[in-house]
């Protein structure tokens, strides 16, 4: 059935709803185990959600989930039958964790198209050691199941059905299935119940013959088979070991194969069925129509591309060159109206792609945990404003940087128990993990109480590899901090399992930044650090104000533009190195001439002529000078293309986009543009 | 065309079996997340067959079964199991299911196995 089912969609849903299984169970455990104890609906939950991941990744061929999955389910079904006591919480968490690892590399590789070829024999082979050792331990002696006999007798029966009793072979099967119970021998003819209707028409017409081995005597199998319900007669053989032995043909287990089967007219024994009170409430949980769908990524994503043309394809013909000088009211009217609705269209849009950031920020839930368990730390976790949301594309790239950051906090932050209490502090370390909107941003809030950054560490480590780019005494407390940052830096003398890989905050930086964001640190010696991720709410569209320069253009983000003005030449003071600034209200402002930092030829040198933009980016404020404004428009970011890129890294582009007139725009990143 | 309900708390599933009916001229007239679900629709929607899996929240699919039988007692349900569910299937059966496929589930058992029930009076 290899390709029946390796239909897409049925592979993007087998990934989807797996992942989300997944996730759900994580939580399940997590919470279970702060709870310190399973409580029945998470059992059943965890049973449920295997039963679930067994039968699909059966069904997408992907044995080596399904085995793992059936082996966790068989002992949750264990667990949730018995109620066993002795049970170590910790060692089920754990390996039921372990699993759910696995199962989540594999769908990994899976999305990634490579084969899920990895191997969890052993996770199996523990979890099966364990269930073996609970059944062991559990064993009630009274309800003790007779072990398995040794087979002291051996038996023919041959059994005929009642006529018309319709599903013969399930029926047979039925006595086999029960059958085993009291034997471990058992043979029957004909073989194939289940496989074959035809074994229908041989029961009918010879019967139903059965050899087994059992330690019970002749009366209670008699009796065992009297029970059978819809039959007709019985006789019931005892056979000497040699006689048996002629009958020793390969075992079959129904259950292997147990697909086919027919159909019965008659219903034998309808329970009579109980009325739960579970339905009188029925209103309140029944038929809900479906509201929600779920949509393809790369629908979504083909969708934002498709606005942004369309963006840029009104933009073309709204500001058509043809159109200049000409007084087309009807035209302007029509073309508002479109405008409004390709706004609207727009902010939809976004809206759809928007996710909640809860996913993300409760995935940290394990890591803590982990982290903790190893390290023997006692660390709390606490996730503020986990509702805010954030473009799905962006949330991608700050997973794997804010794992960093809490693990870092995890393990270079807080103090282990005994450090706390000498210093007066808590015995559990807190992490917070906030999220909050704040105008086009999303700022992301990593804080610990632990230890705090050490100064002197820092600055030693920064002089050492010549990271210091201005001097020391006249760097404040922030600077220091944030010089943790920069490449190539990373205090930590030993490399621990989970931090300080070599890789340091420079990439978590780097990641973040790839996405538009930006990162800063503070801290406080004694009282814990505090990590700020500023994100944009999204990559795709933005208001930009476009200007000039020489023969370019230039599209600067509308909402870092303070305010532009044309200056006098006489307001232009130099400071010492005869760097150009600018007072405006008393506070002065660096002048950056664009024409000269991407060297281009233009009339427009003077002041007066030109015009300065003030720029407000990350706290940090300076005048742009150039030639001119060409107006504001919605541009759609369209990253700049690979080979520009991996050519030259260009200082203080965000991207690119298209202009009305078809030209293009550099998007100036102007935070970045004056950095060192 | 014979109208069908499937009922599964895997999406998935449904999905699988789904294609697998309308490829054969099923028509799936709507689908259930649990037991109970299933069982309100059953009686709103009657219909000619019912797809149930036994493992679910809210309400197993014995229970559903068990339900809808006693609600309509001529329903045809076919339960959907899994390996190392024989004595749930046994008892379903036992409760009114006309049979069962067992997941992974081909799809000739699939098509056969309903055609059967349906070609009962």
């Amino acid at each position: 059935m290899s390709d029946q089912y390796s239909n897409e969609p049925l592979m993007e849903m087998f990934l989807f709803e797996t992942s989300q299984l997944l996730e759900q169970l994580e939580q399940n455990i997590l919470s279970s185990e702060k709870e310190s104890g399973f409580s029945e609906d998470s059992i059943n939950e965890i049973f449920r959600i295997m039963h679930t991941i067994k039968g699909s990744s059966a069904m997408m061929l992907f044995d080596n989930i399904a085995k793992l999955a059936h082996s966790i389910e068989d002992l949750f079904f264990f667990i949730r039958k018995e109620k066993p006591e002795q049970i170590d919480l910790t060692v089920l968490s754990d390996l039921v964790l372990e699993g759910v690892d696995f199962i989540k590399t594999e769908v990994e590789k899976i999305k990634g198209s490579s084969p899920a070829d990895g191997n969890a024999e052993n996770l199996v082979v523990t979890i099966k050691n364990l269930l073996t050792e609970l059944k062991r331990m559990n064993a009630a002696p009274a309800a003790a199941f007779t072990p398995i006999p040794s087979g002291d007798y051996a038996y023919k029966a041959l059994i005929h059905f009642e006529e018309g009793c319709e599903m013969e072979n399930i029926r047979a099967y039925t006595i086999i299935h029960n059958l085993k119970e009291l034997s471990k021998e058992i043979y029957y003819i004909p073989e194939d119940i289940i496989d074959s209707d035809e074994s229908i028409n041989v029961i009918r017409k010879n019967g139903f013959q059965i050899y087994l081995k059992t330690d019970r005597d002749y009366r209670k199998m008699h009796e065992f088979f009297m029970q059978t319900i819809f039959l007709k007669d019985m006789e019931l053989l005892q056979l000497e070991d040699t006689e048996f032995a002629q009958y020793n043909k390969p075992e079959i287990t129904p259950e292997e194969n147990l697909t086919k089967l027919s159909i019965g007219k008659e219903v034998s024994q309808v329970e009579k069925p109980v009325r739960t009170d579970q339905l009188e409430k029925e209103p309140t949980t029944t038929n809900t129509t479906q509201s929600i769908i779920s949509v393809g990524v790369v629908k979504l994503d083909k969708l934002m591309d498709l606005v942004g043309e369309m963006v840029i394809a009104e933009a073309m013909v709204i500001q058509n060159p043809d159109l200049k000088g000409l007084q087309l009211s009807n035209f302007t009217k029509a073309a508002n109206q479109l405008n409004k609705i390709t706004s609207e269209i727009q902010d939809i849009v976004m809206s759809i792609r928007m996710v909640p950031l809860s996913a993300t920020f409760i995935k940290m839930h394990r890591i803590v945990r982990d982290m903790c368990k190893k390290l023997d730390k006692d660390v709390h976790l606490e996730i503020i404003g986990e509702e805010t949301e954030v473009d799905k594309n962006i949330i991608e790239h700050i997973s794997d940087p804010l794992m960093h950051l809490v693990r870092n906090s995890v393990d270079h932050g807080i103090e282990n128990t005994q450090e706390r209490l000498e210093k007066g502090k808590s015995k559990s370390g807190t992490i917070t993990l906030e999220a909050k909107n704040a105008g086009s941003d999303v700022l992301i809030i990593v804080r610990d109480d632990g230890k705090g950054l050490n100064k002197e560490k820092i600055l030693k480590k920064a002089r050492e590899n010549n990271l210091l780019f201005k001097n020391e005494e006249d760097m404040t407390d922030k600077e220091i901090y944030n010089l943790i940052l920069l490449p190539g830096f990373s205090t930590k003398e030993k490399v621990t399992e989970f931090s300080g890989r070599g890789v340091g905050m420079d990439v978590v930086t780097k990641n973040i930044e790839a996405v538009g964001g930006t990162l800063s640190v503070d801290s406080v010696a004694e009282k814990g650090t505090v990590i700020t991720l500023k994100i944009p709410l999204t990559l795709a569209i933005i208001d930009g104000m476009n200007i000039k320069v020489g023969k370019s253009r230039y599209t600067i983000p509308t909402i870092s533009i303070k305010e532009s003005f044309r200056p006098k030449e006489t307001e232009i003071i130099y400071d010492p190195d005869g760097n150009e600034m600018i007072m405006v209200r008393g506070e002065c402002y660096a002048i950056r001439r664009l024409h000269e930092l991407y060297k281009l030829k233009t009339n427009i040198t003077k002041f007066s002529e030109g015009i300065i933009i003030m720029v407000e980016q990350d706290e940090k404020t300076v005048c742009v000078f150039a030639d001119e404004l060409l107006g504001q428009q919605q541009v759609v970011v369209k990253a700049l293309p690979h080979y520009i890129q991996s050519f030259k890294r260009i200082r203080g582009l965000a991207g690119c986009t298209l202009l009305g007139d078809g030209s293009i725009s550099l998007i100036l990143d102007v935070a970045r543009m004056f950095n060192r | 065309m014979k109208r069908v309900l499937i009922v599964d708390d895997a999406a998935f599933m449904r999905m699988a079996i789904k294609n697998i009916l309308v490829k054969h001229d099923f028509e799936v007239i709507d689908e259930a997340e649990n037991g109970l679900v299933g069982l309100n629709k059953y009686k709103d929607l009657k219909p000619d067959l019912v797809t149930m899996d036994i493992t679910m929240p809210e309400m197993t699919g014995l229970q559903s079964l068990k339900e809808i039988i006693a609600y309509d007692s001529n329903a045809k349900v076919v339960m959907v199991s899994a390996m190392g569910q024989e004595p749930m299937v046994m008892e379903a059966i036992q409760s009114g299911a006309k049979s069962f496929i067992v997941k992974p589930f081909k799809e000739d058992h699939v098509i056969k196995t309903l055609n059967n029930i349906l070609n009962l009076s």
